[in-house]
């Protein structure tokens, strides 16, 4: 038989390294970013929905703290803090991923994903962060900066632990979120329309909208436990809150870490088992 | 010199589902399927030398896509075995992944909405070429294409044929050692056609690429290739030159010849086979080498509307050969 | 999509049915019903895994919704919030869904703007076919479709949660707030109609109706009855016809809107309704006219 023709050494100056992946998404930021800058009308109006949603949320906040002084344990500013970290890690994903994710079955669809599956780089790579949504991104900031509000208003002493593990704990959520969306995402192989499974994000998503508390009474406790430590969707956004704003509990501070690794983990295998499903089935 | 390319029992089967038709079908269909198999490639054998250009010549749905999907790695065969630049391809090693390319017709690979320019920029941090290779390849494609100015275009404002031509440099820019076509030139206008056979001719002979281009156009094999491979119901059913077919069996041509509309068409069989009679035309099926006087001796002896002389379909020489049982392979 | 008990970006109430515009001949529009509902059926079950996901995913909503509500209650210490008991709250929220069923009417205004830019609205310069007309029996049929659909889910959805309903209506009652969701179709129907009409003027209406889509979540109560807002707010807001596609059929259910102030409620209603229609025909012609004049 045949030797293999290896090319392995590029000439010079080419780099086939995990150098690559960020230089690409740089570049890919950046193309994106000039493209939807020049759509500038329609940018603009995706912003101001965006921050007209921002203003609904705050605004229901503000009428239910209007009448009572704790929700679930959770004190007004307290909870302003959970609604701001909800909408920054929402902003996130939505910036990053969720426009790729909803391509997907697309791409199923049409056959375009060949393409993909083609280039020699890492197709979960190629395929989650193709996109980047620009118009989604300052929600990202002004998540922030309705967490610094609550703060502020709080009185908040500066902590340098807990902003520390803020960051971890909120980017530990960003990643739960991703695995979650991923594993969704690669069911668009096997179920012909998207409609169902971005409806089925938005319904886990719900879940994780609100504080874990209000699940920890009577028939709920079953439910906080299976999306705690099963689906440990619960844990995206209450436990960066938590570390912010409540006491620490290094527990949950581990535990979210390992579900991280875990959950990136499975996400990962189920999505190229996704892959190798579509490829023996296509024609 | 070992062989670029080798095929050996290559099949693929696929499972379809029956979709049942009306209410009542839909509600059926909500619990239990049933399905046909269906033998999309079977037991296809050959191999390619290093430097060879060679057409995949097939009718629709003969299974040409599937085995070009297959060399990719696209796909998983169901049986047999494939070798191309020594790997096996649907194992998808990233070395083996750089080093060749898939192009398909009407197909669009690069990203939509922004500027192919932009596309070729992504694709060379995705296939780490180095600078200055990028530039040379650039420049070499863009000029043999014609395509300078329009790089800085979305892709997507494109037309069809402009495309196309960006799908094919961003498919050469990577150098690759061998070049996979399916249709490239399918739904292109005649200018875009000439230009693309031009630029894989031109690009051909100056690196040596190894290319494998599927069509059911005659006139994209005619232009390029010398050998080609004849696909039917997933069979290879002809492996040799072009010419071998041209002469062997495409050796009748097709007369259509319309009379004026007042009285029935006459009778032209002792000038060759009437293959049909519609309306006030006539098809006849004479001989290549006996077309001229067939014409001559028509026109001189009846008043004509109009008349047509054409190459048989594709389909049907392919039926023949196929007919005539398998050629060597 | 990033907010407290919101909408999606897609409407979760009415999957948006087929572009307007399909051949017309008035006679025959009864016949398309049918033909109408039997594909929509059948539509929906060719894709067996979405539809049965689909039907499934709408419980999980209510239920971190009726959660939440049950915190909020327990934290504020009272029985009752702005008169709606706990049972009430979640009545209202689950109530809310059936107005939204009626009125909500997606893609209908977007679908008349593209049809302008597009200038496939010409054929109704030239024939006798009449847009709203179509578009309003199509929706109707549709709706029709839908509900049916709708019904075994939502119904046991409210099967489930008949718990929280205290009381229910009267006929009398019963009948009014029949009457007050066909008016909110109609409010639904031709306040769209008439801001997708206004594409005839602005084409980049769409990013407008976006705009006023989201808002119309808040304001017409969808997220929490307009009671609960400060007393200036609750005033503006139920001066507004944005009320009656979702608050008013609901609290109407609830039996909180009785006698006059029920009578009155639904004239006003109504009066929104004759409103919008006329202001869409109104739209309609005059764009219609000056479509003519541009040549499209």
């Amino acid at each position: 038989m045949s030797a293999t023709i290896e090319t392995n050494d590029l000439p010079d100056g080419g780099d086939v390294s995990w150098r690559r992946y960020p230089r690409l998404y740089g570049r890919l930021g950046l193309f994106t970013l000039v493209r939807e800058l020049s759509f500038r009308g329609n940018f603009l109006v995706k912003m101001s929905v965006e921050i007209l949603w921002l203003g609904i949320m705050l605004a229901f906040y503000e009428t239910v703290f209007a009448r009572t002084n704790l929700v679930a344990g959770w004190a007004k500013q307290d909870y302003l803090f959970f609604v701001g970290c909800y909408f920054a890690l929402n902003g996130v994903i939505e910036t990053l991923f969720l426009e790729n994710c909803n391509e997907f079955s697309n791409l199923v669809r049409t056959g375009d994903l060949d393409f993909l599956l083609l280039k020699p780089i890492d197709e979960q790579f190629l395929i989650t962060c193709r996109r980047v949504d620009w118009s989604v991104a300052p929600n990202v900031l002004m998540g922030l900066g309705v967490m610094l509000m609550a703060l502020w208003n709080k009185g908040w002493d500066f902590d340098l632990l807990r902003v520390v593990l803020f960051v971890m704990t909120f980017a530990c959520g960003v990643a739960i979120s991703y695995a979650f969306m991923l594993v969704l995402t690669s069911f668009s192989v096997w179920l012909v329309r998207n409609q169902s499974l971005m409806e089925m994000w938005w319904l886990f998503s719900s879940l994780a909208r609100f504080p874990r508390e209000i699940f920890q009474r009577g028939w709920a406790v079953s439910l906080d436990v299976v999306f705690t430590y099963i689906l440990p969707i619960l844990l995206v956004v209450n436990v960066p809150s938590r570390v912010m704003v409540k006491v620490l509990e290094p527990r949950m501070i581990g535990f979210i870490a390992i579900v991280t690794v875990v959950s990136l983990a499975l996400s990962r295998k189920f999505f190229q088992r996704a892959l190798r499903s579509y490829r023996s089935a296509s024609s | 010199m070992a062989p670029i390319i080798e095929v050996t029992g290559l099949s693929k089967t696929y499972r379809v589902f029956r979709k049942k038709d009306g209410l009542k079908g839909a509600v059926q269909g909500l619990f239990k399927r049933e399905y046909k198999m269906v033998e999309a490639v079977g037991d296809v054998s050959f191999t390619i030398e290093p430097g060879e250009f060679v057409a995949f010549l097939g009718p629709n749905g003969a299974g040409k896509t599937t085995t070009l999907k297959m060399l990719s790695g696209l796909i998983y065969p169901s049986r047999g075995d494939a070798r191309v630049l020594g790997y096996t391809p649907w194992e998808r090693k990233d070395a083996f992944r750089r080093q060749f390319s898939l192009v398909m017709g009407q197909k669009n690979q690069l990203w939509w909405d922004l500027p192919a320019a932009d596309s070729f920029e992504l694709h060379k941090e995705i296939y780490g070429i180095p600078e200055r290779q990028f530039r040379e390849t650039l420049d070499e494609l863009t000029s043999l294409l014609g395509v300078g100015d329009l790089t800085r275009q979305a892709v997507r404002e494109l037309s069809l044929g402009e495309r196309m031509k960006m799908e094919l440099i961003a498919a050469l820019l990577h150098r690759p050692k061998v070049l996979l076509l399916d249709e490239p030139t399918i739904g292109l206008d005649v200018v875009a056609q000439v230009a693309i056979q031009k630029c894989l001719r031109d690009y051909h002979k100056r690196h040596n690429v190894t290319v494998l281009l599927t069509s059911h156009y005659m006139r994209d094999i005619e232009a390029l290739c010398r050998r080609v491979l004849v696909i039917t119901h997933g069979k290879l059913v002809y492996d040799g030159e072009l010419a071998g077919i041209r002469e062997t069996f495409g050796q009748e041509k097709i007369l259509k010849i319309e009379f004026p509309a007042d009285h029935p068409p006459p009778d032209l069989s002792p000038y060759g086979t009437v293959h049909g009679v519609e309306g006030p035309t006539v098809e006849l099926r004479v001989d290549r080498p006996r077309v001229a006087e067939t014409l001559s001796g028509v026109l001189s002896r009846y008043a004509i509307v109009d008349v047509s002389v054409q190459d048989p379909p594709l389909e049907q020489l392919i039926t023949k050969v196929f007919e005539q049982g398998k050629a060597t392979v | 999509m990033s907010y407290a008990a919101e909408p999606p970006r897609f409407d979760l109430n009415d999957p948006a049915p087929a572009p307007a515009g399909e051949d017309l001949v008035p006679g025959s529009v009864w016949r398309k019903y049918y033909r109408v509902w039997r594909v929509s059926l059948a539509e929906r079950m060719t894709y067996r895994g979405d539809f049965l996901l689909g039907t499934f995913l709408r419980f999980l909503p209510m239920i971190t919704t009726i959660l939440l509500w049950q915190a909020i209650y327990d934290g504020s210490g009272q029985s009752s919030l702005a008169g709606f008991t706990y049972n009430q709250m979640i009545a209202y929220l689950l109530l809310v869904h059936i107005s939204r069923m009626f009125s909500s009417m997606p893609g209908l205004a977007a679908g008349i703007a593209r049809e302008i830019r597009d200038g496939t609205l010409k054929k109704y310069l030239i024939q006798p076919l009449d847009l709203l007309g179509y578009l309003i029996s199509y929706r109707a049929a549709h709706k029709m479709t839908y509900i049916v659909t709708a019904a075994v889910p939502y119904g046991i959805i409210f099967f489930l949660c008949r718990g929280f309903f205290d009381t229910l209506p009267s006929g009398p009652v019963f009948l009014a707030y029949l009457a007050s969701l066909i008016l909110a179709f109609l409010i639904g129907f031709y306040f769209e109609a008439a801001v997708g009409m206004v594409g005839f003027w602005f084409l980049e209406v769409t990013s407008v109706l976006y705009i006023v889509m989201t808002l119309n979540y808040f304001i017409s109560g969808q997220m929490l009855p307009l009671d609960l807002l400060p007393p200036f707010w609750v005033g503006v807001l139920k001066a507004m016809p944005f009320q009656y596609m979702a608050y008013f059929p609901a609290v109407v259910f609830l039996g909180k809107v009785q006698g006059p102030d029920l009578a009155w409620g639904l004239a006003i209603e109504a009066f929104w309704a004759i409103f919008f229609a006329v202001l869409a025909r109104v739209l309609y012609s005059r764009g219609l006219r000056r479509y003519g004049a541009y040549g499209g």
